[in-house]
């Protein structure tokens, strides 16, 4: 985790065009535009959506129970039935991957969209009203900011308990001063702008301006780095959780899962294989998401 | 200008550290254990629990026991370890020059590779190296480093035997007299070449596994940077004076591409050494990470917040280093 290298890459991003063809193409020909720009985009696009799919069906389609024991069939080499082996207590490890990615991603999700909005409530009140509460914030944000975060991290999940609730609120604290700055910057680019100004002065109310007018266009680098950190938190719950401090077994986690096949690599090269395979492939394709949204908004870039 | 910069920086520094410590002492103080217990073991008698209540001041009010603790940090006295019994400082003493080597050794793997990767990814650009570069960066950013560290045991140690599966040096060879206190640069200072090799071969993985994430997020840096500059009218001017290519490429065009990655690197470096917990741990490292790990396990809160505070206390002079760097490099940036 590798609790996260990051790009500090901070290009001003332009939503209002992409936003603006969204608006008049509709969402499936912006799909169908996006996937066009780039061989990777599309590799990205069908990852995501497996993995997506696995979190919404990916127990009830399991071909195999995920966590009872079937003892006459532990560590089982992959086969016709168990196309990826078995673990030690002779559970499908197929059948606990795909169970898995709900776990593993749906906790990546429920981060950040509590890391999102702390971070856009904290972002856009300091770079709106700036003055003393600005650098109070930013002071806060800095703060959290050098925390070192898989410490951080794993003080909390260890104090409060050890369990996926807890690595929520762990990564939670990760992640959202990320956003506070990102916002903020944003608010501060984009709150002196005409259009801002004309809707003042038409008389919007400062609720009105800030949802209607300013957020909405600062939307766009939020976006890419969501996108990016989706792999992130994945990622730094996998590896909470494969140091015993986030999912417990039975759970089908997959970062459990490479801890449970610790102990067996050099019998069972499957059991570790596989989770590890589909942590991988899960943040790649956010991660090649993540650029190719880059691209896409950025102007320069465009042909 | 710079000593302006250094100023704020100092009470900012000052102001982390001081919120650093209050968030983890706060944190590890309202943990529902109790440390009294925790030091005179499962079997003392509840008199026995109460005199090392007292003795420790556990019974003071929490401000109290914040106050004590901050008076001796500042004295860099960081109290006793709960757990191994000894004073934190002989503790981080011991295990913080694995991480520091560890964290360098890193960082020169990300740093050398990365930089020629990148400048030839961006020359050929769409090449093949282009398209494997890329493609070795998305995973550096991908493969979970615990699961990589495993794997890489797996293949080099268990079915290669080309690599040593952890530890800074084999069981039973001395190590060398310390004079840095990192192994490879105390081997070679006192001559011992083989023993630097031996150093060298068991940072090998460790160094890699950590490394790799950095590694690519300095390629693609640079590989940006390299393809913004090289597109400008001074690299063109530059080509039509005639210059070689090579000339053009580094005199020209990688010194300006790589006033970003500076700071990049800058950032990896405290991000690494708080990043290490996972590897130390599976390469059985003696480093702060491993350290920090046990103590979280063990509630032991004056180990827990002494290494916080050196991490947060690395990173954020780091960041300092890095901004001073950023304005002798770049004569156009103006503290505001």
């Amino acid at each position: 985790m590798t609790a996260e290298p990051r790009t500090t890459e901070q290009r001003p991003l332009v939503l209002g065009l992409a936003e603006r063809e969204v608006r008049r193409q509709g969402p499936l020909a912006w799909l169908v535009a996006f996937a066009r720009q780039s061989p990777l985009n599309v590799l990205a696009l069908i990852l995501i959506l497996l993995f997506l799919f696995l979190v919404a069906f990916g127990s009830a389609l399991a071909p195999h129970d995920p966590v009872k024991p079937n003892i006459q069939v532990k560590l089982h080499p992959p086969s016709s039935t168990y196309w990826f082996g078995t673990d030690e207590l002779g559970r499908d490890i197929l059948s606990r991957v795909m169970s898995g990615a709900k776990y593993s991603l749906g906790i990546a999700f429920i981060i950040l969209s509590i890391a999102l909005v702390i971070g856009v409530l904290v972002g856009a009140l300091a770079g709106y009203l700036g003055g003393l509460v600005d650098e109070v914030l930013m002071r806060v944000t800095d703060l959290f900011l050098a925390f070192p975060a898989l410490i951080l991290a794993m003080a909390i999940a260890a104090t409060l308990g050890r369990n996926l609730q807890n690595v929520v609120v762990a990564l939670t604290a990760v992640y959202w001063p990320w956003y506070a700055r990102l916002v903020r910057g944003q608010v501060l680019a984009v709150k002196e702008r005409e259009f801002v100004e004309a809707a003042r002065a038409v008389g919007a109310s400062p609720g009105r301006v800030m949802l209607r007018h300013i957020l909405p266009n600062t939307m766009a680098p939020v976006i890419v780095q969501l996108t990016i950190d989706v792999g992130y938190a994945v990622l730094a719950t996998a590896g909470l959780s494969f140091l015993g401090l986030g999912a417990q077994p039975p759970l089908p986690e997959w970062g459990t899962m490479i801890a449970g096949a610790r102990t067996f690599f050099r019998e069972a090269w499957w059991y570790i294989s596989f989770p590890g395979l589909a942590l991988t492939l899960t943040v790649v394709g956010f991660n090649l998401l993540g650029d190719g949204l880059r691209d896409y908004f950025d102007p320069r870039s465009r042909q | 200008m710079v000593i302006y910069l250094i100023v704020r920086r100092f009470f900012f520094l000052v102001f982390v550290l001081l919120g650093l410590s209050l968030i983890t002492f706060t944190l590890s103080h309202v943990v529902p254990s109790d440390p009294a217990r925790m030091i005179a073991g499962p079997r003392a008698s509840p008199e026995a629990v109460e005199k090392i209540r007292k003795d420790y001041g556990l019974d003071r009010p929490l401000y109290e026991q914040y106050i004590r603790y901050m008076s001796g940090v500042v004295r860099l006295d960081f109290g006793e370890s709960l757990s191994s019994r000894r004073p934190v400082n002989q503790d981080l003493k011991r295990y913080l020059p694995a991480t520091v080597e560890l964290t360098l050794y890193a960082m020169l793997f990300a740093v050398v590779s990365g930089i020629p990767l990148g400048v030839l990814s961006a020359v050929k650009r769409n090449s093949l190296l282009d398209a494997v570069t890329r493609t070795v960066s998305v995973l550096g950013l991908s493969i979970p480093s615990f699961w990589l560290a495993l794997m890489l045991q797996f293949l080099l140690f268990a079915q290669l035997g080309v690599l040593p599966d952890g530890q800074r040096l084999p069981i039973g060879v001395k190590e060398p007299p310390t004079i840095t206190t990192l192994y490879t640069v105390d081997a070679l200072l006192s001559g011992q070449f083989g023993l630097f090799l031996t150093a060298l071969k068991h940072l090998a993985m460790p160094a890699f596994v950590l490394g790799f994430g950095s590694l690519a997020i300095v390629t693609r840096m640079v590989r940006s940077g390299m393809l913004e500059v090289l597109g400008q009218d001074y690299i063109r001017t530059a080509r039509a004076k005639g210059l070689e290519q090579k000339t053009v490429v580094i005199r020209h065009a990688l010194k300006n591409a790589l006033l970003p990655a500076v700071t990049v690197i800058g950032l990896q470096i405290g991000l690494l050494l708080g990043g290490a917990v996972l590897v130390e741990i599976i390469f059985s490292w003696p480093g702060i990470g491993r350290y920090a790990f046990t103590a979280i396990q063990n509630f032991d809160y004056n180990a827990v917040i002494s290494v916080t505070l050196i991490i947060g206390f690395a990173y954020v002079t780091v960041n300092l280093l890095v901004d001073i760097m950023y304005v002798l490099l770049d004569p156009r940036i103006r503290v505001v």
